[in-house]
């Protein structure tokens, strides 16, 4: 059914496509830009290898530092002797953390928060418990993991 | 869309009728020499492609000696279309050379110098020394066996100046060598010092030409001028000029994108052939025309005073060409402008093919 | 009158037609500018029909980008040559 008029007028439909068209062409041109401006975001590991050697003799009471993908990652043995692994940045404002053997406790400066020996934020604005990680024996190497990864090392 | 309620709202604030007046008034000539007009935006279209390009290179450029060579290897094979940009921004700038003189010898020969626009001559001649001064500061942030020499035989040159040679040379290389710390000094240069004052000295160019108009070469001046609006009909043929000439950079830089050499070893001897920059061409020609010694005067010190001076007349040449500023043809001067012309074409032809 | 003025909406809209579909291949190829990575540069041969392809859209889009502006500059120039685009002077304003 032809209509004896035109549906839009000829300046709209021009103003219209030359406005579309512009703005993919920029949305595209800017997309590439923005490609190569947009950093690669590092990602956490999943897990971590370490030497046994170079941990399993710490003093009871202290922790060791190692590192976690670029973040302080703590090896911590406890009086008892058990010997866990934390990610050692505070949940608050991801200031590093430090442990105080004298309170049996981990202190972060920025805002003194503190967290108890299992990681629970006792005091100071944290507003979660510290990240623990898991530990296990493999041979001469420790094979520290996040919670629930399960970790499958390539036959070497 | 709420456009009518946003336009309001400014309306209520700023007074935009003044300025829609001004812009619908502005009226630009046209004739059979138009065409050079729009060698001024291209110009200023490549320098904002520059701008863009170079400001997301140097999100990922490392401007110390020892990593410089390494970081653009890394952007050119690691990052996504990092060789692309890069490509871009080598082109871009080879093309905003090759416009820029188009540029000055179209306004040479068409004498748009004359009274009363010298200054946009001279803000003009100091903006190609500054382009021209981009490029070479560019250059050595490759830090490469032949941007090296490049910069070393450029510095070197510009020593050769009798009483401010030594001077200068210290103060670009930051020493008495091309070091670390030439590097450093130039990317401060071509980052931030270049930029500003590039920036600056355009807004000032620009004002000029919105002050004084476009000038109308002498041949057509007294008779009586065809005009047409600059909003709309010359901005859309701006528009589409410069898309064709985005297209040419872009695909230059697909096509032929530029190579890396080797990292440069300040110990390790110059490599063959080695070859200024293209719009360096010219000069080194001309140096080679001068023999070492003339009449037990130092020959390159003859050649570069002989050269400083070309290049100052070059620069007052307004000031020079009375007949022209009286609205006058000035044959004389056509003349001048030919030959300059032509021995920069020929002069940088024999450097490349030598 | 109507007639012809009929006629040349029908063939805009046609043109319209092929210019949005082109438009349209040109936003889902998008993408592939994102995954032109050249694993090692210059030397390797590198994976040339993306670079190509992503080329020849490009020109497309330019191409159409100065069709559409040459289309509303012929637009301007008749508005202009008709001389309708100039204001009345001494109009009367509606307060």
């Amino acid at each position: 059914m032809k209509i004896n008029y035109s549906l839009i007028t000829r300046r709209t439909f021009l103003n219209t496509l030359f406005g579309g068209w512009l703005l993919t062409f920029c949305g595209g041109s800017f997309y590439a830009l923005l490609k190569f401006a947009f950093p690669t975001l590092g990602k956490e590991p999943d897990f971590v290898v370490l030497n046994t050697k170079d941990y399993i003799d710490i003093p009871s009471n202290s922790t060791k530092p190692f590192p976690w993908g670029g973040v302080l990652g703590l090896f911590f043995k406890k009086d008892s002797g058990t010997m866990v692994a934390l990610k050692g940045v505070c949940t608050h404002m991801e200031c590093n953390i430090t442990y105080k053997p004298e309170d049996k406790k981990f202190y972060c400066a920025c805002h003194q928060g503190w967290f108890d020996e299992d990681g629970k934020n006792i005091a100071g604005p944290p507003p979660k418990p510290l990240e623990f990680f898991d530990v296990k024996v493999e041979g001469e190497k420790f094979i520290v993991a996040k919670k629930g990864i399960k970790v499958e090392l390539p036959k070497a | 869309m709420n456009c009518q309620r946003l336009k309001n709202w400014f309306e209520e604030r700023y007074d935009f009728e003044e300025l829609k007046r001004l812009t619908k008034h502005k009226l630009v000539p046209t004739h059979q020499y138009e065409i050079w007009y729009y060698t001024g935006g291209i110009a200023m279209f490549l320098f904002i492609i520059q701008f863009i390009t170079g400001m997301v290179l140097a999100f990922y450029y490392i401007p110390y000696f020892e990593h410089a060579h390494k970081s653009i290897i890394e952007i050119v094979t690691k990052l996504n279309m990092g060789w692309f940009f890069r490509s871009l921004h080598h082109w871009g700038a080879q093309l905003a050379i090759v416009v820029l003189f188009i540029h000055v010898w179209s306004t040479l020969l068409l004498k748009s110098y004359r009274k009363p626009r010298e200054f946009l001559w001279f803000s003009g001649f100091i903006l190609l020394g500054i382009s021209i001064f981009f490029g070479l500061s560019g250059y050595l942030l490759l830090w490469d066996e032949r941007a090296f020499a490049a910069v070393r035989v450029a510095t070197g040159g510009a020593g050769n100046l009798p009483i401010i040679g030594n001077f200068i040379k210290a103060f670009l290389r930051g020493g008495i060598d091309v070091t670390g710390d030439t590097l450093t000094r130039f990317y401060a240069f071509h980052v931030s010092i270049l930029p500003l004052i590039t920036l600056f000295l355009i807004g000032v160019h620009i004002l000029l030409v919105q002050y004084h108009g476009m000038s109308v070469p002498l041949s057509l001046e007294k008779k009586p001028q065809k005009q047409i609006p600059f909003f709309p009909n010359l901005f859309y043929k701006d528009l589409i000029i410069w898309l064709i000439v985005l297209g040419i950079v872009v695909t230059l830089s697909t096509l032929l994108p530029p190579e890396i050499g080797k990292k440069a070893d300040p110990l390790a001897p110059t490599p063959e052939n080695i070859k200024p920059e293209w719009y360096f061409l010219f000069l080194f020609q001309t140096l080679k025309l001068f023999p070492g010694e003339i009449m037990g005067l130092n020959g390159e010190t003859i050649a570069i005073i002989l050269i400083s001076c070309g290049i100052l007349f070059f620069f007052l040449i307004p000031l020079f060409d009375r007949k022209s500023s009286r609205g006058e043809k000035s044959p004389v001067f056509t003349w001048i402008g030919i030959f300059y012309t032509v021995y920069f074409v020929v002069m940088t032809v024999i450097g490349f093919l030598s | 009158m109507l007639k012809i003025k009929l006629a040349i909406s029908n063939w805009q809209l046609a043109i319209g037609k092929i210019l949005l579909s082109i438009v349209l291949i040109f936003i889902t190829t998008t993408p592939l500018w994102a995954q032109d990575k050249i694993e090692v540069f210059p030397t390797v041969p590198y994976d040339r029909f993306i670079i190509f392809q992503t080329l020849a859209i490009f020109w497309i889009a330019i191409i159409g980008l100065i069709i559409i502006i040459r289309m509303k500059l012929k637009e301007i120039e008749k508005i202009q040559k008709m001389g309708i685009d100039k204001e009345e002077k001494d109009i009367p304003l509606l307060d």
